[in-house]
C-alpha cells in the first residue's frame, strides 16, 4: 500500500478533477460540459429508442378540428403534423396547430390543484380533498344557479358536461371571443337557418371577401387556405388561369394581403356595396338568376350604384366593373365576415353577400349549408351579457369555467360580476385571468394527454388520444366530472360508450381505425336553401352606415391576432416571436395608422398612441402603414394579458377593454368602436418588428407576373432571364464559364448524387407562417425574446418578406409574400471565407454547417447576399439564462435529430438534413432509391397551400425537377451566379396593371 | 549617407550632445509621466473586465444587429493596423530614398508600429464567437485532422499580421542595438547590465558595420513591399466580399494610402508632447513636423480621391445595387458617420497646403486629433454602414448601436497600446542615436571644404 | 563585464589579443590612420565609429558582406513553404467551397508572399549575428572604450610586443590623442 492508489484516494482525485472541470465550465467560459447519456434498464413497449412514434389525434387549438400527426421521440412529443387523412386540413398545420407543444410543454403550467385559502392566496391542495369541496358546493349550490361555462366544444365531452349539468340542475354555455352570430343572423334572414354553411373556395373562379379573413382566423383557416390556394394559384399545368380573389375591409389582414385587388370602403358600407353588385347582375343579367330571385329587384331597385356610391365611398364604374367580373367569372364565390360584420348591422350585411351570392347561383354549389359547423352552436355575445348581469345580481351561485378564458376577453363587466359568484372552478391548466379570479383551480390535461373527440361539422369526428404520459399531476376534467357525478368508470370508457353506440357492429375493428386514422371522415350531408320569404323587407335598414357605439373622432377596428387569436396564443413563445405576417411585429401589440393620418398628426412609427374609447382606454405603439383606410384604426387582440404565465403576463395591452359591453341586434358582439386618439410622449424606440424595406427595389428579389403575360408564358421561355453581359465582355465571360463548368466537375458537382433543391410558389404562398413555427419546432430554434428581437436578433431561419404591391397609382393593392431561407447556393459565397470550414459544400449540394466546428467569426453572414445566416449572441439554452429559450419542460419538445447551438455559433437552414438523412437511411434499410417525396421538409409539409416542393434537382421525374424548368420560376439575385437551389415561381396577378413598388 | 548636413539640425548639435541630450530621456521619470502610465493601465483594466464579461456572457453584450455583424471590434482592429504603417513607412521606405530627415522621428514611429500591430491583434481574438477555439485559425497538425481553409482572407490576415508583427520587431531592435550600446557605455547599476545584455556585445567595430549596415538595407528592402502587403491584405477581408461598398478593386490602395495617412497623423500626436517633455527641440525640429505634414498632405489627398473615386464609380457603374448602397451611406442613418470621415480625412488635410499651419506644432497637432478621428470612422463607415445599408435583400435592415462592451474594448486597447509605449519611451532610447549623428558633419581636425 | 555560462563564455568571450589601441577625436585623422597602417601592411586591424562613415569603408576596402546571401536564401525557402503548406493541406483534407478548385493559386500566392517576407527578414538577421560573431572570434578579445559609441573614433592594432613602440608612434604621428597597449 504504498504508491499504489487505492480506490478512496481515487476516487478523491476524480472528484477533485472534475470538480475542478465542473468549475471551468460552470463559469461560462470555454466550452459546454459533456453529459451522460442513461440507457433504458426496462424498455416500454412500443418505443424503439433513435426511432419515431406517430399517434394520429385532433388539434384543440380552435374549434377548426384538424386532424394532426404527433411525432412521439422516447416518451415525448417533438413536432405536429397534419393528418392527411383528415378532410379538414389534409394534412397541413397553422402556426398556431404547430405551437400546442409549447402549450402541452409550457413551464407555467399548473401542477396541482390549488384552492384559494382564508387570506385569499391559492395553496396546493390533493385531489381528493378538492373533489369533496367541489361535491360540497354542488349541493349547497343546487336551486340557486350552477352554470358550466365551456368554449366551442361539440364533443363527447361537452355531452357529458350536459349531462352532469341536466344532473344538478344546472346549465352549460359556450363561449368563443369571436363568434359567428352576425353570420347566423344574416343566414337566417337569407334562407331561414341559422347553421354554418361550408364554403367551397377549391372550385371558385372568383373569390370576394367582404372582411372575412378565411386565411388567418375565420372559420377554418387551414381548410380554406388549402382550397383557397387551389383556385388562386396560378398553375401552367392545366390551362393556365386562375379565380381573381378581390378583398373587401377597412384594413389588409393577413387574407387582404393576398389580394389582387383591395376595395377598402367606409365601414359598415360592404353591405350597400353587395346589394349594389347584386342589383347591376340582376339588371343586367349577367348570371343565370334563380327564378324566386325575382322578389329582390324591388329591393335592389334601390340600391342602383349611383344611389349607393357616395355612401360606401366608392365610384359606380369600380362597382359595376366589380359586378360583371363576379358575375362573369363564372364561379364567383362571396364571403362575409370578420371586420365586415362585426358592426351593428352585421347581419344586414351577411344578408346582403348571400343574397349576392344567390344571384350568381353559387349557393348550393359553392356555398354548401348543412355541414352545420360546430363553431356555430356557441352562445352569443348577448347570451354572455346576460349571464354577467344574473352573476352580477348572485342567480349565479357555482359557476364552472373550462376551455375559454372570458375574464380575459369579455368586458370589464364579467370581472366584476364573478366576484358577486359564490363559488368559481376553473379547469384551466394555465393561471389565466379566470382562474386567477377562481376559489379552486382542477388543472386539466392538455389534449394531447387525454382521451377526447369533437365533431367540427357534420360528418366528421376528430378523435383524440393520449400521445404523451401526463407532464403534471393534472387529471383530464371528463375523469373529473365521471367522479363528480358520481359515475364509475374513466371518460376513456365513457367515450368509447358513446361511439359503440353510434357504431355497435364489430366495434373494435372500427374503434382501432378511428384512431389509425384519428377519426371519423364523412362527406357532410347538404341541404338545399331558397331565398327566405323575409329576405325583401329587411334591406331597408341599409338605408345609412350605421354610426358605431361611442363617442370619438376615431373609428378604430379591433381584430383578432392571427397567431394570438383571442389571446389564448400568448404564452406561446413561438407564437409570440412569430412575427405576424401583417405588419411583421412581434412579442408586442400595436395600432395601425395610414401615413396620411400620421403625418398629419406627427406620428411616428413606435410613438404612442393612446386610444380613449367610452369603455376604456389602452397605449399602444403606432404602426405607420398604408394597408388601413386613413380614417380608421386598428388593433389586434392577443395581448395585455394581466396573467396567464411569464410569456404573456404584463406584456402591451389588451384592445378588448376599447370595447364596450352592448350586444348589437343580431346578439353579437361590435368590434368596431368611436374612440380619441391622442399622441402621449412616449416612444418605443425600436419596435420589435423584422420588417425592413417593404418595397421591393426591383432588383431580382420578388417577381411578380400579370395575368394576361403570364398566360401567354410557353414552356422554356424566361421571362426572368436578363442580359447580364455586354457584348464585348461576351468572349470572356464565355471563357470564364468554362472554367466554371470545369470546376463544377471537382469532387461534388458532378452530379452523380443528387442535388437538393426547392421550388417555392409565390403565387400560392400567403404568408401565414405556419412554415416559419414548423421551421421552429423541427430545428430547436432559439426563441431570443423582445428585447432581442428589437435588435433583430431573432434566429428565425425561415422568414417571411412582405413587400407592397401597388398598382400604377401607387394605391396598394396587396403583398407578395416571400419565404427566404438558406439558398444552398452551388456557389455559396458564405463557404471560401470561412478559414475553418465550418461551412462547406456537401457531396449533394448542401450548404453544410459544421457547428462543433464554428468558431464564429461570422464572415460567412457577411458575404451572404440573402442574410439568411444567424448567429448564437448568447448561450439561449443556459440553465436560467437571463434569455433562456427552453425552460424546463419546455426542453422536452427538443428534437433529438437536432443539435442546440452552443453560444458563439452561426447556425442557418440544413433543408432539414436530419430528414433527408432519414429518408437515405430508410431507403437503405429497404435496399431502394429514395423516392421523390420520401424527403419532406418541416416547412412544405405544413404549408397549408402546397407552395413548398422539396426534391432532386438531378432527377429529371422529380416534382421539383419540373418546377424547376417552369417558365415563371426564377432565382433570387441571380446576377451574382450564385447558384441558388430554390426555385421561386413568380406571383401571378389577376389584374391588368400589377404595380411592383 | 546625406551628403550635405541638411539643415534639420543646428550645426552647433555635435555627437556628444546628440548623445547626451537623448541619454537624457531616460533619466528618472517624473510624476506625470506616471499618471500618465496609470491612466493607460487604468483603461486596460476597463478593457479586461469588459472582455470577461464577453467571454462570461457572450458577444451579444455588444451591439451587434442583424445584419451588422462586424462592427466597432473590426473597425478598431483596422485602425490600429492602419496606425501601425506608416512607422515601417518612415523607417524603410524612406531610409530606400535616403531621406535625411528620417532619422529623428522613426524610432518612434517603428516603435508605433510594433505596439498598434500587438493592440491590432487582439481584436480578431476577442470579436470571434468562441474565443477559446481561436488557435483552430493556426495551421498545426491536430487531433481534428483538419486544416484551415487558406482561400479565407482571414488566413491570409493571420500570415500576414503575424509577419508584419514579427518583421516591424526585428527591425525596431535591429535600430536599437547600437543605440543601447550607446546608453550602456553612459549608463551606471542596473541599467549597465540590462543594456550590456540587451546590447549584445556592441562595440561599432568596423565588422560589425559591416554587416549591420548591409543586413538593415536588406531588412529595409524586405519592410517596404511588406508594408504595402499588409493592409492590401486586410482590406481584401472586405473587397473580396461581395458586399457593395466593400467589393471594389480600389481598395488596396486606398487602404494603404488611408493607412499611412493616419500613421503619420498618430506620429504626429505622439511626437509633439514627447519633444517638448524630453527637449528634443534641437534634435526633432519643425522642419521634420513639417514634412510628416506634407506626407499627410499627400496620402489624405489620395484618400480624397479615393472617396470620389467610390462615388464617381457607384453612379457611373449604373449598377442600382451599387448606387442605393451608396446613397444610404451619404445619406442614410448613418449620414453623420460618413460625413465627419469625409471632412476629416478629405478636406482637413488640405490646410496643410498653408505653410503657416504645416509649421505650427500646435495646430498640426489638432489636426493630427482629428486625421485619427476621421480614419476610425472611415473603418466605421466602410465595415458598419455597409452591412447595415446592405441593398442585396431590402428585407433584413438593421438597427445597430454600438453598447458599453464595444466602448470597453476600446478603451482597452487605447490603455494597452500608451502603456507599452510609454514604457518603451521610459527605457530605450525614442529618438536613434547613431542615425542623427549620420546626419551630422563628422568632427574633423582641418575643416575641409569638401566632405569625402 | 558580466559572468557567462561557460559554453556561452567560450563562444562570446575569445581569449585576449595583445595590441595597441588609439583613440581618435577625429574623422580625418582616423582615415589618415588607416591610409598609413595599410600602407605598413597591416591588414587585420579594427576600426571603431559611432556611426558607419562610409569613408572608413573606402579607406578599408573591404569586400561586400555575406549577409545578402542569407537573405535570398531566407526569402526562396520562405515561397517554398508557403506554396508546401498550402497546396499540401488543401491536398491533404480536401473541401470544395465556393465552387473553386481545391487547390486554387491566386489566394494562396498571399501566403507565399508573406512567408517569403518572413523568412526572409529572420536569416537576415542570423546573417547579421552569424558574421558579427566570427569575425568577434577571429579578432579575439581586443581593447575598447566606451567613448567609441559616443563621439570619438578608434583602431585597434594586434601586435605582439616585438612591432607594439613601432605601432605606437605610427598611431601618434597619424593623430590619435591617445594610445594605450593591451
Amino acid at each position: 500500500m504504498t504508491d499504489s492508489i487505492d480506490r478512496r484516494r481515487f476516487l478523491k482525485v476524480l472528484g477533485v478533477t472534475s470538480a475542478g472541470a465542473a468549475a471551468v465550465s460552470a463559469c461560462g467560459i470555454g466550452p459546454e460540459p459533456t453529459e451522460r447519456l442513461i440507457p433504458y434498464l426496462v424498455q416500454p413497449e412500443d418505443q424503439i429508442p433513435g426511432t419515431a412514434t406517430y399517434y394520429a389525434t385532433t388539434c384543440r387549438e380552435c374549434a377548426a378540428g384538424c386532424g394532426v400527426r404527433v411525432r412521439v421521440r422516447e416518451g415525448r412529443a417533438v413536432k405536429l403534423e397534419g393528418n392527411p387523412d383528415s378532410p379538414i386540413n389534409r394534412g397541413r398545420l397553422c402556426a398556431r396547430g404547430q405551437a400546442a407543444l409549447q402549450g402541452l410543454y409550457n413551464p407555467d403550467r399548473i401542477a396541482h390543484p390549488m384552492v384559494r385559502n382564508a387570506s385569499g392566496k391559492f395553496e396546493d391542495i390533493d385531489w381528493d380533498g378538492a373533489l369533496q369541496r367541489v361535491t360540497a358546493k354542488v349541493r349547497e349550490a343546487q336551486g340557486k344557479g350552477i352554470v358550466f361555462l365551456t368554449g366551442a366544444e361539440q364533443s363527447t365531452f361537452g355531452d357529458l358536461v350536459d349531462e352532469w349539468m341536466k344532473q344538478v340542475g344546472g346549465r352549460r354555455m359556450s363561449y368563443e371571443a369571436f363568434g359567428f352570430e352576425a353570420l347566423r343572423a344574416g343566414n337566417r334572414m337569407a334562407f331561414g337557418t341559422a347553421t354554418l354553411p361550408t364554403y367551397d373556395f377549391a372550385n371558385a373562379k372568383y373569390v370576394l371577401s367582404f372582411g372575412a379573413d378565411f386565411l388567418d382566423t375565420w372559420l377554418s383557416p387551414v381548410e380554406f387556405q388549402n382550397g383557397f390556394s387551389r383556385a388562386h394559384a396560378f398553375d401552367a399545368g392545366r390551362p393556365a388561369s386562375m379565380a381573381k380573389f378581390t378583398y373587401v375591409g377597412p384594413r389588409l389582414s393577413l387574407t387582404g394581403m393576398n389580394a389582387d385587388e383591395w376595395i377598402a370602403p367606409k365601414p359598415g358600407s360592404e353591405g350597400l356595396l353587395a346589394l349594389a353588385m347584386a342589383q347591376v347582375i340582376m339588371s343586367q343579367h349577367l348570371a343565370r338568376v334563380p327564378a324566386d330571385a325575382s322578389k329582390l329587384v324591388s329591393v335592389l331597385a334601390a340600391h342602383t350604384p349611383r344611389a349607393v356610391a357616395q355612401v360606401i365611398g366608392i365610384d359606380e364604374a369600380t362597382i359595376a366593373r366589380l359586378a360583371r367580373e363576379f358575375a362573369r367569372s363564372g364561379g364567383g364565390l362571396a364571403v362575409a365576415g370578420g371586420m365586415a360584420t362585426q358592426a351593428a348591422n352585421g347581419a344586414e350585411i351577411v344578408a346582403a353577400v348571400n343574397i349576392l351570392n344567390y344571384v350568381v347561383g353559387a349557393v348550393g354549389t359553392l356555398v354548401k349549408f348543412g355541414a352545420d359547423l360546430g363553431v356555430g352552436a356557441t352562445n352569443t355575445f348577448a347570451d354572455l351579457a346576460t349571464l354577467t348581469s344574473e352573476m352580477t345580481n348572485g342567480r349565479v351561485a357555482l359557476l364552472f369555467v373550462y376551455g375559454t378564458n372570458p375574464a380575459h376577453s369579455l368586458p370589464g363587466a364579467f370581472q366584476q360580476a364573478l366576484g358577486k359568484v359564490a363559488f368559481k372552478v376553473s379547469f384551466s391548466s394555465y393561471m389565466d385571468e379566470t382562474a386567477a379570479a377562481c376559489d379552486l383551480i382542477l388543472p386539466d390535461h392538455h389534449p394531447l394527454e387525454q382521451w377526447g373527440d369533437s365533431r367540427p361539422r357534420a360528418g366528421v369526428i376528430g378523435l383524440q388520444q393520449p400521445v404523451v404520459q401526463p407532464v403534471f399531476g393534472t387529471q383530464p376534467t371528463g375523469d373529473v366530472i365521471l367522479k363528480l357525478s358520481g359515475r364509475t368508470g374513466t371518460f376513456q370508457d365513457y367515450l368509447q360508450a358513446k361511439w359503440r353506440a353510434r357504431h355497435g357492429a364489430n366495434f373494435d375493428q372500427y374503434w382501432m381505425d378511428s384512431l389509425a386514422k384519428g377519426g371519423v371522415y364523412g362527406e357532410a350531408p347538404t341541404r338545399p336553401v331558397r331565398l327566405a320569404t323575409t329576405a325583401g323587407n329587411f334591406s331597408t335598414t341599409f338605408a345609412e352606415v350605421p354610426s358605431w357605439g361611442g363617442d370619438g373622432d376615431q373609428t378604430v377596428v379591433v381584430f383578432p391576432h392571427p397567431a394570438l387569436h383571442d389571446g389564448r396564443g400568448a404564452n406561446k413563445p413561438w407564437l409570440q416571436e412569430l412575427p405576424d405576417p401583417v405588419s411583421k411585429i412581434a412579442w408586442h401589440s400595436w395600432v395601425e395608422v395610414h401615413p396620411d393620418t400620421a403625418a398629419k398628426w406627427g406620428l411616428a412609427t413606435g410613438d404612442f398612441l393612446l386610444l380613449q374609447s367610452k369603455f376604456g382606454g389602452q397605449k399602444f405603439p403606432a404602426w405607420i402603414t398604408p394597408s388601413v383606410r386613413p380614417d380608421v384604426l386598428a388593433v389586434p387582440t392577443g395581448q395585455g394579458h394581466s396573467a396567464y404565465g411569464r410569456y404573456a403576463k404584463d406584456r402591451s395591452a389588451n384592445a378588448f377593454e376599447l370595447l364596450g359591453g352592448q350586444a348589437t341586434v343580431y346578439g353579437g358582439r361590435s368590434f368596431i368602436v368611436r374612440a380619441t386618439a391622442s399622441k402621449t410622449g412616449e416612444h418605443q424606440r425600436r419596435i420589435a418588428t423584422i420588417e425592413g424595406n417593404a418595397r421591393d427595389l426591383g432588383m431580382g428579389t420578388t417577381e411578380v407576373l400579370p395575368l394576361a403575360r403570364a398566360k401567354a408564358l410557353h414552356p422554356g421561355d424566361h421571362p426572368f432571364h436578363f442580359e447580364e453581359t455586354p457584348e464585348y465582355a461576351k468572349d470572356a465571360v464565355e471563357w470564364w464559364a468554362e472554367r466554371q463548368h470545369e470546376k463544377a466537375e471537382l469532387g461534388n458537382y458532378k452530379g452523380e448524387q443528387p442535388r437538393w433543391g426547392l421550388a417555392i410558389d409565390l403565387s400560392k404562398c400567403t404568408g401565414c407562417s405556419a412554415c416559419v413555427t414548423a421551421c421552429y419546432a423541427e430545428n430547436n430554434i432559439a426563441t431570443v425574446g423582445e428585447e432581442l428581437t428589437e435588435r433583430r436578433r431573432e434566429m428565425a431561419w425561415l422568414r417571411l418578406e412582405r413587400y407592397w404591391r401597388v398598382d400604377e397609382h401607387d394605391n396598394l393593392q396587396g403583398a407578395v409574400n416571400q419565404p427566404m431561407l438558406c439558398q444552398q447556393c452551388g456557389n455559396a459565397p458564405c463557404e471560401p471565407v470561412c478559414p475553418v470550414y465550418a461551412a462547406y459544400h456537401t457531396p449533394d449540394g448542401l450548404n453544410g454547417q459544421v457547428y462543433n466546428r464554428c468558431v464564429g467569426t461570422r464572415y460567412c453572414s457577411n458575404n451572404c447576399p440573402y442574410k439568411v445566416r444567424y448567429f448564437n449572441w448568447y448561450n439561449y439554452a443556459e440553465k436560467d439564462g437571463k434569455y433562456e429559450a427552453f425552460p424546463e419542460p419546455l426542453s422536452m419538445l427538443l428534437n433529438p435529430d437536432v443539435t442546440v447551438r452552443e453560444k458563439g455559433v452561426m447556425e442557418k437552414c440544413t433543408f432539414c438534413v436530419q430528414r433527408i438523412r432519414g429518408a437515405q437511411n430508410q431507403a437503405r434499410l429497404e435496399n431502394r432509391n429514395v423516392r421523390d417525396g420520401d424527403i419532406v421538409t418541416a416547412c412544405q409539409q405544413t404549408c397549408p397551400s402546397d407552395a413548398i416542393v422539396f426534391g432532386d434537382l438531378n432527377d429529371r421525374n422529380s416534382r421539383v425537377f419540373e418546377l424547376a424548368g417552369n417558365p415563371r420560376g426564377y432565382h433570387v439575385l441571380a446576377g451574382l451566379n450564385t447558384k441558388p437551389a430554390i426555385t421561386y415561381l413568380a406571383r401571378v396577378v389577376a389584374q391588368d396593371t400589377p404595380g411592383n413598388g | 549617407m546625406a551628403e550635405t548636413p541638411p539643415p534639420t539640425t543646428p550645426t552647433r548639435v555635435t555627437y556628444d550632445y546628440v548623445t547626451r541630450t537623448i541619454a537624457r530621456t531616460l533619466s528618472t521619470p517624473s510624476r506625470g509621466y506616471f499618471l500618465l502610465l496609470g491612466a493607460a493601465v487604468a483603461l486596460l483594466a476597463i478593457g479586461i473586465v469588459t472582455l470577461l464579461y464577453l467571454l462570461r456572457y457572450g458577444l451579444g453584450l455588444a451591439g451587434y444587429s442583424h445584419p451588422v455583424y462586424w462592427a466597432v471590434f473590426i473597425t478598431c482592429f483596422v485602425f490600429w493596423v492602419g496606425i501601425a504603417h506608416s512607422g515601417t513607412l518612415i523607417s524603410a521606405i524612406l531610409f530606400l530614398f535616403r531621406s535625411g530627415w528620417r532619422t529623428a522621428v522613426y524610432r518612434t514611429a517603428e516603435a508605433m508600429t510594433v505596439f498598434a500591430v500587438m493592440t491590432a491583434g487582439l481584436f480578431p481574438l476577442i470579436h470571434i464567437g468562441r474565443q477559446w477555439y481561436f488557435y483552430w485559425l493556426i495551421p498545426y497538425p491536430n487531433e481534428r485532422g483538419l486544416w484551415p481553409n487558406f482561400k479565407s482572407p482571414l488566413i491570409w490576415d493571420e500570415f500576414a499580421i503575424g509577419t508584419y508583427f514579427t518583421v516591424s520587431t526585428v527591425f525596431l531592435i535591429m535600430g536599437l542595438i547600437p543605440d543601447i550600446a550607446a546608453v550602456r557605455d553612459l549608463a551606471t547599476g542596473w541599467r549597465k547590465k540590462l543594456y550590456a545584455l540587451t546590447s549584445i556585445g556592441w562595440t561599432g567595430s568596423n565588422e560589425q558595420w559591416r554587416h549591420y549596415s548591409r543586413g538593415y538595407l536588406y531588412l529595409a528592402a524586405l519592410a517596404t513591399p511588406l508594408v504595402l502587403s499588409v493592409h492590401s491584405v486586410v482590406s481584401w477581408d472586405f473587397a473580396m466580399a461581395l458586399v457593395p461598398g466593400w467589393h471594389a478593386t480600389i481598395f488596396a490602395p486606398y487602404f494603404v494610402a488611408g493607412a499611412i495617412y493616419s500613421g503619420c497623423g498618430m506620429v504626429i500626436t505622439l511626437l509633439t508632447p514627447i519633444r517638448t517633455l524630453f527637449g528634443l527641440e534641437e534634435i526633432i525640429t519643425v522642419k521634420h513636423f513639417e514634412n510628416l505634414a506634407k506626407l499627410c498632405l499627400l496620402t489624405g489627398s489620395i484618400v480624397g480621391y479615393a472617396y470620389v473615386c467610390e462615388y464617381f464609380m457607384a453612379w457611373y457603374s449604373g449598377n442600382p445595387t451599387e448606387r442605393a448602397a451608396f446613397w444610404y451611406r451619404a445619406f442614410g442613418p448613418y449620414w453623420w458617420a460618413s460625413w465627419t470621415m469625409i471632412i476629416c480625412n478629405g478636406f482637413l488635410p488640405l490646410l496643410l497646403w498653408v505653410k503657416k499651419i504645416r509649421t505650427n506644432i500646435t495646430a498640426l497637432f489638432v489636426i493630427s486629433i482629428f486625421v485619427n478621428i476621421g480614419m476610425w470612422f472611415e473603418r466605421y463607415v466602410i465595415i458598419v454602414v455597409s452591412l447595415a445599408g446592405e441593398p442585396f435583400t431590402k428585407w433584413a435592415n438593421a438597427v445597430y448601436n454600438p453598447t458599453w462592451a464595444d466602448w470597453g474594448i476600446m478603451a482597452g486597447s487605447f490603455g494597452w497600446f500608451f502603456m507599452w509605449f510609454l514604457l518603451f519611451v521610459k527605457n530605450f532610447p525614442a529618438v536613434s542615436i547613431s542615425e542623427v549623428k549620420e546626419v551630422l558633419p563628422p568632427p574633423r581636425s582641418k575643416p575641409s571644404k569638401v566632405h569625402v | 563585464m558580466m559572468a557567462l555560462p561557460k559554453p556561452l563564455h567560450d563562444l562570446f568571450r575569445p581569449p585576449p589579443t595583445p595590441g595597441v589601441l588609439a583613440v581618435f577625436s577625429h574623422l580625418d585623422t582616423t582615415l589618415a590612420a588607416i591610409k598609413r597602417l595599410r600602407a605598413a601592411g597591416h591588414t587585420d586591424f579594427t576600426v571603431y565609429s559611432p556611426i558607419p562613415r562610409h569613408e572608413i569603408e573606402d579607406a578599408l576596402g573591404q569586400p561586400v558582406s555575406p549577409v545578402r546571401a542569407f537573405t535570398l536564401v531566407g526569402g526562396i525557402a520562405g515561397c517554398a513553404i508557403g506554396a508546401w503548406i498550402t497546396l499540401w493541406m488543401s491536398a491533404d483534407w480536401p473541401i470544395v467551397v465556393g465552387g473553386k478548385p481545391v487547390g486554387s493559386i491566386p489566394p494562396y500566392v498571399v501566403i507565399m508572399f508573406e512567408m517569403t517576407i518572413l523568412f526572409g527578414a529572420l536569416s537576415t538577421i542570423l546573417g547579421i549575428l552569424f558574421n558579427s560573431l566570427f569575425a568577434a572570434r577571429r579578432l579575439g578579445t581586443i581593447l575598447y572604450d566606451p567613448r567609441f559609441t559616443n563621439d570619438r573614433f578608434g583602431i585597434f592594432v594586434p601586435a605582439g610586443s616585438d612591432k607594439v613602440a613601432k605601432v605606437e608612434s605610427l598611431l601618434r604621428e597619424a593623430g590619435a590623442e591617445e594610445v594605450r597597449r593591451g
